[in-house]
């Protein structure tokens, strides 16, 4: 059975190797099923709603509340 | 970067004008180090910027700021406009993990990132496709071509621990800056048994 693990999205930026590995089956070839999970539009939050020592971020928010296990920061 | 117009050439001459940073994200922290790699920090002057880079690329050109920090494919789409870099750097993204997962997955999910990064770095400009296709209603960006992008700029490295002088040096730079407070505690902040045991398990 093909363990699962379920992180928040990445973008190319960041997350190019998580997008390639995914369309490419490298996740799937190390039976890996790993989902990819999004915040809501209407949950996220603009940096620039934030100051330098109170910033806001969507950054762990989903792993927060346990609907994923790791993200990338 | 800084607008086609600006008078700006280098991050010192950044002293005392706005720097539109998103707070709160690795590009904001990049721009600050950038910044206080070049004034002291009494002549960093920044404001809010949005998350997204669309936004900040926006704001550049209206002239609402003096300069941003963008990332790809943003700085592509900026030099196309005539925006100059003033200054660039790097940095890993870093993965947080739950304290229920298991060091089989996240020894896969390593493995299968490995094999990717090293996919990537054997021809960059075939995956550079996929700084189009994140933005893919944003016609500035799904007008470039991959042969628009600077592959210097697309650095991928595979993944490894983080080194706890690393991980301390971040900490208490953003301790610095009041964003973090106490003292860096290795063991508090890192499992090291089961990055350890991902990262064995994780070597091809």
């Amino acid at each position: 059975m093909a363990m699962t693990l379920t992180i928040e999205r990445v973008m190319a930026f960041m997350g190019l190797d998580v997008l390639v590995a995914r369309d490419e089956g490298l996740f799937e070839a190390e039976g890996l099923d790993l989902r990819i999970v999004a915040l809501a539009p209407d949950e996220m939050r603009s940096a620039a709603e934030g100051t330098p020592d109170k910033p806001a971020t969507n950054q762990g928010k989903l792993m927060a509340r346990g609907d994923a296990e790791m993200f990338q920061a | 970067m800084v607008a086609p117009t600006s008078t700006v050439y280098t991050p010192q001459e950044l002293a005392g004008k706005p720097v539109a940073l998103d707070y709160g994200n690795g590009t904001a922290y990049a721009g600050l180090q950038m910044l206080e790699g070049a004034m002291p920090r009494a002549a960093i002057t920044t404001c809010a910027a949005a998350t997204s880079p669309a936004e900040r690329f926006a704001g550049l050109m209206r002239g609402d700021f003096e300069a941003t920090v963008l990332q790809e494919p943003w700085i592509t789409v900026a030099e196309k406009a005539g925006c100059r870099l003033v200054s660039t750097t790097f940095f890993h993204g870093t993965w947080v993990a739950a304290p229920g997962v298991s060091a089989e997955a996240y020894a896969a999910l390593l493995r299968a990132l490995r094999r990717a990064v090293r996919r990537i770095n054997a021809d960059k400009r075939r995956y550079v496709g996929y700084f189009i296709r994140d933005w893919s209603t944003h016609s500035e960006v799904t007008s470039l071509a991959p042969d628009d992008f600077n592959l210097g700029r697309i650095q991928l490295k595979e993944p490894g621990p983080i080194p706890e002088d690393e991980a301390r040096w971040a900490w208490d730079w953003m301790a610095s800056w009041g964003l973090l407070h106490g003292a860096f505690d290795a063991t508090a902040q890192i499992d090291r048994r089961l990055e350890q045991q991902a990262h064995e398990l994780a070597v091809i």
